[in-house]
């Protein structure tokens, strides 16, 4: 395996608030690469940094070999983008919007089968502004596939999903991946990053303050003689949840 | 440059499927043509007179002086060689030649009557009936002050073939400038400013798209857009209110353009400015109220307070409205208003530095 996210010591600065405090970390090629952390960590500057949406003050960011800072338009077209607010121009249909992204990548796709990937196809005459929070978030994810790209980034994917929704969304990060996506995600639900993430990158006030597997981070904790109180539940409530309301995926 | 055109295609679709955006581009600009042109507020108001006092004699100038005090009449001292051009474009009503042997005291048996001539503009007849009989009774008067005898005056009147101008001839082109510029100004800084605070510029500018592309697809489709306007209210004017634009439809239609251009950078400007959509209306009202008003949309523009007309006449939609003007009433060219185009040109200048001072892709 090989890198194909490559940042070392990228810093960023926004007037007197250190942004990022020089960050370096790799994401290999075929991963689903985690980055935690609390509100104002510096999470979405690293992801739109990556994303060609914000310079660096210092620092390198290379995705797929090529300079982010140097040559934006050139990585952009390369990876695949989901930002924190899924927003799209009003009056397209879904099937449009799509259509729209594609043209801006420049590319032709067959936009029933990206929908169909996201299991949106039933609403591709809907007007985009009419869909549901979680099937806008896959409408998101659909038009940063038109682009075939070789890294998708999303930022706070699930965030304000409803638990059915969460759990689609993570059938089809994971399905992305299999089709050899390398998939970047940020995410302050621990439990998400448990179940989704290879690795993850624990991120708290400019700095990366940990980076392992989920499982050799918990095993460390563990080593290090951390324990909590035990309580023997084979379930939680969010297992009650979906026990009284299934699996299947809700749409409004 | 395909990419602009799908693009163009793509926005204008969505733009047509907007029923807010189509109320305002299309019906509310027919409501005012339909209730302005039906209003014929033509008829109303003053009887311009121009003078031209060829004697400047103390008589003539006592009787100028008594005729300028009259509320009725708009007068302003032009020679004939001025001021008939004028009255054939029907800018002016009437007016009032006072010859070099012009008094008002008897003249001496056998010596010739002063005679004065009023040239009326038959397009305009119960103006000129008023202001007839106006100086009619002002030189009796005038007579009976000093002699205490009936005038020893002769009036003679002439008829000058004005163009005959309706108040919806003189209306049209004003709605179709204002429209222009309502439809360029609001049109984009409420879309972009929504596109803007929800986050939609930003996602576009994460794909390797061009910010002109974007921007040049964003002009076509409102430049369509008004293209689209302007034709259904000529349209409309033609064949409701019998109006002909004496310089043909296609002037007209580059003017407006024009105008859209220059609208559409202040509205960028706009749109880059205003970080929520409840700010947009406020600073775009005060943009294009002044302009409403002073620019002579619905009446002349002389009718600003003349303090203010050295800029009222700077306006944009002043350019653009005199232009338009000019070519539908007057019959000009384009090259006849180069004058006015050159005035939005230069605005047009002015709306780019600012648009591109303001509209920042890289703060997105």
């Amino acid at each position: 395996m090989s890198a194909i996210v490559t940042v070392r010591d990228l810093r960023k600065r926004y007037g007197d608030i250190e942004a990022l405090r020089g960050i370096s970390f790799d994401v290999q090629q075929g991963e689903i690469f985690g980055l935690l952390g609390p509100n104002g960590a510096g999470k979405t500057t690293t992801v739109e940094i990556l994303e060609g949406l914000r310079k660096a003050d210092a620092g390198d960011a290379i995705v797929d070999g090529i300079d982010v800072q140097k040559e934006p338009a050139r990585a952009k077209a390369r990876v695949g983008v989901q930002l924190q607010q899924s927003a799209f121009p009003e009056n397209f249909s879904a099937k449009e919007t799509v259509e729209l992204f594609a043209l801006c990548y420049g590319v032709t796709v067959d936009p029933l089968a990206l929908l169909k990937q996201v299991d949106l196809v039933d609403k591709a005459g809907q007007r985009q502004e009419k869909l549901s929070g979680g099937q806008r978030q896959r409408l998101s994810i659909a038009t940063a596939l038109v682009n075939k790209p070789r890294v998708l980034f999303l930022d706070e994917p699930t965030t304000g999903l409803d638990p059915q929704a969460r759990r689609n969304l993570w059938e089809l990060v994971r399905g992305i991946r299999q089709s050899g996506t390398t998939v970047f995600l940020t995410t302050h639900y621990m439990d998400e990053a448990e179940v989704l993430c290879d690795r993850v990158a624990v991120m708290d006030h400019g700095k990366i303050i940990a980076m392992d597997p989920p499982r050799t981070l918990v095993a460390a904790l563990l080593g290090r003689g951390f324990t909590k109180p035990v309580i023997q539940q084979q379930a939680n409530l969010e297992d009650v949840f979906l026990d009284l309301t299934g699996h299947e995926l809700r749409e409004d | 440059m395909r990419q602009a055109a799908l693009l163009t295609v793509m926005y204008f679709r969505a733009y047509l499927r907007d029923r807010t955006a189509i109320f305002f581009s299309l019906v509310v600009p027919l409501m005012l043509l339909l209730i302005f042109g039906s209003l014929n507020l033509g008829a109303f108001g003053q009887v311009t007179l121009a003078i031209d006092d060829q004697a400047n004699n103390a008589a003539s100038q006592q009787f100028v002086a008594t005729l300028r005090k009259i509320d009725t009449l708009s007068t302003k001292t032009q020679s004939t060689d001025d001021a008939l051009p004028r009255l054939k474009r029907t800018e002016l009503d009437m007016l009032l030649v006072i010859p070099t042997d012009f008094a008002i005291a008897p003249t001496r048996a056998g010596a010739r009557v002063p005679t004065l001539t009023i040239y009326g503009n038959d397009a305009r007849p119960q103006q000129v009936s008023v202001g007839e009989s106006i100086v009619n009774e002002v030189i009796t008067r005038l007579s009976f002050a000093v002699n205490q005898s009936a005038p020893v005056l002769n009036v003679q009147k002439q008829d000058v073939q004005g163009v005959r101008l309706r108040y919806v001839d003189f209306l049209v082109p004003g709605i179709l400038g204002v429209n222009v510029m309502q439809l360029a100004v609001f049109s984009v800084a409420f879309a972009l400013v929504a596109d803007k605070r929800r986050g939609v510029l930003r996602r576009l500018m994460a794909t390797p798209l061009r910010p002109s592309t974007f921007l040049v697809s964003q002009v076509f489709t409102r430049l369509i857009m008004a293209t689209l306007q302007v034709l259904i209210m000529i349209g409309v004017a033609v064949l409701l209110f019998d109006v002909h634009p004496l310089g043909g439809i296609l002037p007209l239609l580059l003017v407006c353009l024009l105008g859209s251009v220059l609208f559409l950078t202040i509205g960028f400007a706009l749109a880059g400015w205003a970080e929520t959509e409840n700010q947009v209306p406020a600073i775009a009202q005060l943009i294009t109220l002044p302009q409403f008003f002073f620019s002579g949309v619905f009446f002349s523009k002389e009718a600003a307070p003349a303090l203010i007309r050295p800029i009222t006449n700077l306006l944009p939609l002043t350019f653009l409205n005199d232009a338009l003007r000019e070519i539908s009433v007057q019959g000009a060219t384009l090259w006849d208003v180069r004058g006015s185009l050159l005035g939005l040109v230069v605005w047009t200048g002015i709306g780019l530095v600012l648009a591109i001072r303001f509209f920042r892709f890289d703060r997105f």
